[in-house]
């Protein structure tokens, strides 16, 4: 109980630090821009753009009965937030060396920092996201998608999904420190990774057997949860819900222990 | 007792510094010289004790390398001792190296919340204390440029004021007094000089045995990771001085 108390205080006396740095990657990242913070708005508008005229309209994919769309936008983002956000995280702890090697600070700080700042972001891209679905009614795509209740449960979703990100930005931040080729080996398996995961094509493509693997593919349970919601219409069945929590929480625990474990060798490695 | 420092060893290896390769693993592998594991073993400090009562004022001398800014390092809890224990029973604010915490894009307005939270301020206090952080400073006219294109005198000057606008139980010194000007000098030792009446307990490393003979009411000599003498601060400075002259 003590030990939960004493965790507590830590974030709450730590917590303006935390806002203090994600503030400063905001202004870093905006500084000299003209549109400044629009562009976090501008950006995924346009990306999506691209993306929707490169395989609508030129790969002419589709998933059948369904608005591809949404259902690429929706993959699309929940993706780009994992793969920002555990890549910034992983570099996180290295590029704050100096700082660790001269003040105390509770190092978690750094990595976790970094996942609410993509965090932020990624809230800003729902906006955009939402404004596809709306224009689906005025027929934009071939299919209407209709919101509806079930959306209540798509930040529950989300925030698995922030803190399974979290779990893997604390480990591979962790191990970076101690041998710095993850920073080579994450970017290619963070690409093998996102062509493993049906984001533009529809899992029906793939083989049997790697359909079946799918489901331990954390990202796509994720997606395909908020997907359900948002193009079917239908709530994700209690079983996979508790299942998206499980995955989100035991990777957080892996992650948080292994960091634990090894934060106070960090010093040596700078 | 405000810190305690009882049979304190702190061992790097120098062997991580080396480059790990494929290639070398390879020439390890079939290389007959058992390596010797301890070789690379360095002791930055050995079997260090020493205790310091609220309010003293500790000044460290020894040559470089000696071991004082590991002492620091591992008083101010950057560092865990790889054997031995370090008790502090006070708020701690570590001055090791000014504008550790400074980013060299952000505004000096920025930069003073950002340093400010990183050395564990709340928002209130330096809202509170904003201005008086500025005027110390002497720099309210630069308070929109980035911190990079501050001078180093310039820097040191915020980063001294941001760090002292509170009054901690222990003050850590690493060599700062020297920072900026000749009227800033004197305004910083004044500020110091303050601090230390009103009750702070100060380690303090400098290489200026005129400003350590000022400041300090007991001195430890280290050398080698060890503590050779601690003591009454003109007794060892003046023995320090001789040795280092080679009388």
């Amino acid at each position: 109980m003590s030990k939960a108390k004493n965790i507590l205080f830590n974030f709450k006396r730590y917590w303006f630090l935390m806002t203090q740095l994600i503030s400063r990657d905001f202004k870093v990242k905006y500084k000299r821009s003209v549109l400044g913070v629009l562009w976090s708005l501008l950006n995924p508008i346009l990306m999506m753009a691209v993306m929707a005229v490169v395989f609508s309209q030129m790969f002419k994919f589709k998933v059948e009965g369904i608005n591809y769309l949404v259902y690429l936008m929706t993959g699309l983002i929940m993706w780009n937030y994992f793969a920002q956000a555990s890549n910034m995280a992983m570099s996180s702890v290295v590029e704050n060396f100096t700082l660790i090697n001269k003040v105390y600070i509770p190092k978690y700080i750094f990595p976790i920092a970094k996942c609410l700042f993509i965090g932020i972001d990624f809230c800003l891209t729902l906006i955009p996201w939402l404004g596809i679905i709306a224009l689906s009614y005025v027929g934009l795509g071939e299919y209407t998608c209709h919101f509806n209740i079930n959306y209540i449960v798509l930040p529950y979703i989300f925030i698995c999904m922030f803190l399974f990100t979290c779990g893997i930005g604390l480990l591979i931040s962790c191990l970076s420190v101690f041998l710095r080729d993850v920073f080579h080996i994450y970017g290619i398996a963070l690409t093998l990774w996102n062509y493993l995961t049906p984001i533009f094509y529809s899992i029906e493509i793939l083989p049997k057997k790697l359909q079946f693997l799918m489901q331990f593919n954390p990202m796509y349970q994720f997606i395909d949860s908020a997907r359900l919601i948002v193009l079917y219409n239908k709530m994700p069945s209690l079983a996979t819900l508790g299942i998206i929590g499980a995955i989100a929480v035991v990777t957080l625990l892996i992650g948080s222990f292994v960091f634990k474990k090894k934060q106070d060798m960090f010093i040596y490695y700078v | 007792m405000i810190i305690r420092i009882k049979d304190v060893s702190m061992k790097f290896n120098l062997g991580i510094e080396k480059d790990f390769s494929i290639k070398q693993a390879f020439i390890n592998l079939f290389s007959r010289k058992k390596k010797d594991k301890h070789k690379d073993d360095f002791w930055a400090l050995k079997d260090v004790n020493f205790e310091v009562k609220r309010g003293e004022v500790i000044g460290l001398i020894g040559s470089n390398g000696a071991g004082k800014s590991t002492l620091l390092k591992v008083v101010s809890g950057v560092m865990k001792p790889t054997t031995g224990k370090v008790e502090v029973n006070g708020v701690i604010s570590p001055m090791i190296e000014l504008g550790a915490g400074f980013d060299g894009n952000l505004t000096a307005k920025e930069n003073i919340y950002l340093n400010g939270s990183i050395l564990g301020y709340s928002k209130k206090f330096l809202d509170e204390k904003f201005n008086e952080i500025v005027d110390f400073s002497e720099l309210r006219d630069f308070l929109d440029v980035p911190v990079k294109n501050f001078s180093s005198g310039m820097t040191a000057k915020l980063a001294f004021s941001i760090a002292t606008i509170v009054n901690p139980e222990i003050l850590i010194v690493d060599e700062i007094l020297s920072v900026g000007d000749l009227k800033f000098q004197e305004k910083s030792k004044r500020k110091m000089m303050e601090m230390i009446k009103g009750g702070t307990t100060v380690l303090y490393v400098s290489h200026s045995m005129q400003s350590i003979e000022d400041l300090c009411t007991k001195v430890i000599w280290l050398e080698h990771g060890k503590v050779i003498k601690m003591g009454d601060t003109k007794k060892i400075c003046k023995e320090y001085y001789d040795s280092q002259m080679g009388k």
